[in-house]
């Protein structure tokens, strides 16, 4: 076999090894996916057989019994606002942070980058909140959210604008714009790429996360989609898993066909977080 | 110039500055003050009790054993994560014709909550489940286990949960480090009559690096807060065999032992703290030199 057929072959076979380990990937999905059309009994086979029958009305009981539509606009207006304070007041710290070269603008950006490591403080957290008695509520999960995904946002914000000349703020303000507007009006149309990234970021994050709304949301009529599923799950689990993993496929639904959409932007979003800082 | 002489003030940094101050790094620094009170549901008097919470938390078989657990998971999914995600991104970067697929397919699990993920594996873990009834068919009947039931191996089953679905993120990360190296580096070291390991070993490796202390640092510190893993598969059993840290806090949170509590989340900081402070000053310093 000559040098270069050798190497096709060699390439044709890592192909297939690779084709086969996407498997171990797909099939735990695949046997929620068709589990969730099965009925109770065939379910708990628990394999990639196909439904006898395909019961759409599955879906139909989860969304009725799981309250997933309450969930659902719960999640939505957790993630949404707190995003949005998230992309506002980091991007206007970064700004600051990015064009000043001072001892305090050092500091604070390491004050800011703790936040990335160190774990919450759970319960002094709900004692600050009892005080301020907004404890329990959507107000305080916005809140915290905000002040978790701070420092990454800012992060990623400093390094961004710090690859945007300086000479575009300096001609707005000879032409007399004030700060906050060469701010929203020069620098800001500019971070749309890193916009996108930190939109993907708090999202996916924010969506998926479980913890804060556990310790943080007391009303079970406020409760986020992961944690309805888990509670979907503790009220089916023992009989009805086809129920479950209707639930959970819905409940996964959202954010996989924006990943479909976007893959580009997810993977570059959710990976260049970590590279760029 | 401007009323404070400059005009990029500081009072753009406040807003974010304020709610990260006053919601984060607040109630960690006054938390270990209640970390050393008696702070429990239904008492209306605080206590001071010194480093009482502390002592008992290290005399507690169950806590130890939450401990220990944190940390055997996190060096898991660290060796797991990396090993794998480095070796799925070195196949992936070979001229494939399949890498677009490939790369979707192994980083769609990382957009799915850990509790969905952790709850799809719950009936394929089961002892009668796919799983073992996969390893029976292909013959590994050796390697059947009683995946979440066996509490010597629990903590792993839940690690290798976290490594199937994390190894894509790592391996994309890897891979944007693997397409940092100059096409050039490798032609001069082949020039140089180096064998494909030594490229490995002299070219590729070393400018892996800024990619492996990412990739380390992240899984580490996931590995160390991890909660909602093993909340999901097992919620700390059988027994209490797969505790860690952060699901303990939260029991001591359900059962109103505050101050026992907050004690037990200021040592998961420390924790954190002591073994990735020194990850990130390395970070640094490479990134000073170069």
């Amino acid at each position: 076999m000559s040098c270069r057929t050798k190497r096709k072959w060699m390439q044709f076979c890592l192909e297939v090894v690779l084709l086969l380990m996407t498997l171990i990937i797909i099939m735990p999905l695949l046997i929620m996916l068709l589990g969730s059309f099965k009925n109770s009994t065939e379910v708990t086979a628990f394999d990639l057989s196909l439904p006898k029958q395909w019961l759409a009305e599955n879906y139909k009981t989860v969304f009725e019994d799981g309250k997933l539509l309450s969930a659902f606009k719960n999640s939505i207006l957790i993630t949404a606002v707190s995003t949005m304070i998230t992309i506002l007041t980091s991007s206007l710290a970064a700004f600051v942070l990015a064009r000043r070269i001072t001892r305090l603008s050092k500091i604070l950006y390491y004050f800011f980058f703790l936040g990335t490591i160190i774990p919450m403080q759970m319960m002094p957290t709900i004692r600050l909140f009892t005080v301020l008695n907004i404890y329990g509520g959507y107000t305080n999960v916005i809140i915290l959210y905000t002040a978790v995904n701070i420092p990454f946002s800012c992060f990623l914000y400093t390094g961004f604008i710090k690859g945007i000349p300086r000479s575009l703020d300096e001609s707005a303000f000879i032409e007399g714009a004030s700060t906050l507007k060469t701010f929203f009006y020069i620098i800001f149309p500019l971070l749309k790429s890193c916009n996108i990234t930190v939109l993907i970021l708090l999202f996916t994050g924010i969506w998926n996360e479980i913890n804060i709304p556990l310790y943080f949301l007391n009303n079970p009529a406020k409760r986020t989609l992961p944690l309805s599923v888990y509670q979907f799950f503790g009220m089916y689990g023992g009989s009805n898993w086809n129920l479950v993993f209707a639930d959970l496929v819905l409940a996964a639904l959202p954010v996989v066909v924006l990943f479909l959409f976007m893959q580009k932007q997810f993977i570059a979003g959710l990976t260049e977080g970590a590279v760029k800082s | 110039m401007r009323r404070n002489g400059h005009l990029y003030s500081y009072w753009l940094v406040l807003p974010a500055l304020f709610i990260f101050g006053i919601f984060f790094v607040a109630p960690s620094i006054y938390g270990i003050y209640y970390s050393l009170t008696d702070w429990t549901i239904g008492k209306d008097s605080i206590s001071f009790v010194g480093i009482q919470n502390y002592i008992s938390i290290f005399k507690n078989s169950e806590l130890r054993l939450a401990i220990c657990n944190t940390f055997v998971y996190a060096i898991t999914v660290v060796i797991g994560k990396n090993l794998n995600g480095l070796l799925l991104a070195l196949a992936v970067n070979t001229k494939l014709k399949l890498r677009g697929y490939l790369r979707v397919v192994f980083f769609l699990p990382c957009v799915i909550s850990t509790i969905i993920i952790g709850l799809v594996f719950v009936p394929i873990l089961h002892p009668n489940g796919i799983l073992n009834s996969f390893l029976t068919a292909i013959g590994l009947d050796a390697f059947r286990q009683s995946w979440l039931v066996d509490r010597r191996i629990v903590m792993f089953t839940i690690a290798g949960v976290s490594i199937w679905q994390w190894t894509g993120y790592h391996m994309v990360v890897y891979l944007a480090g693997l397409q940092g190296i100059p096409q050039s580096y490798y032609e001069a070291a082949k020039i140089d009559g180096a064998s494909a390991l030594q490229r490995f070993r002299n070219v590729t490796f070393p400018m892996l690096a800024p990619a492996f202390n990412i990739n380390m640092l992240l899984s580490m510190i996931g590995g160390l807060k991890v909660f909602s893993e093993p909340y999901a598969l097992t919620n700390g059993g059988p027994g209490n065999a797969s505790q860690v840290i952060a699901l303990e806090v939260f029991s001591m949170f359900g059962r109103g032992q505050w101050g026992l509590g907050t004690a037990l989340n200021v040592t998961l900081t420390l924790f954190v703290s002591i073994i990735c402070v020194p990850i990130l000053i390395n970070m640094r310093k490479r990134e000073v030199e170069e």
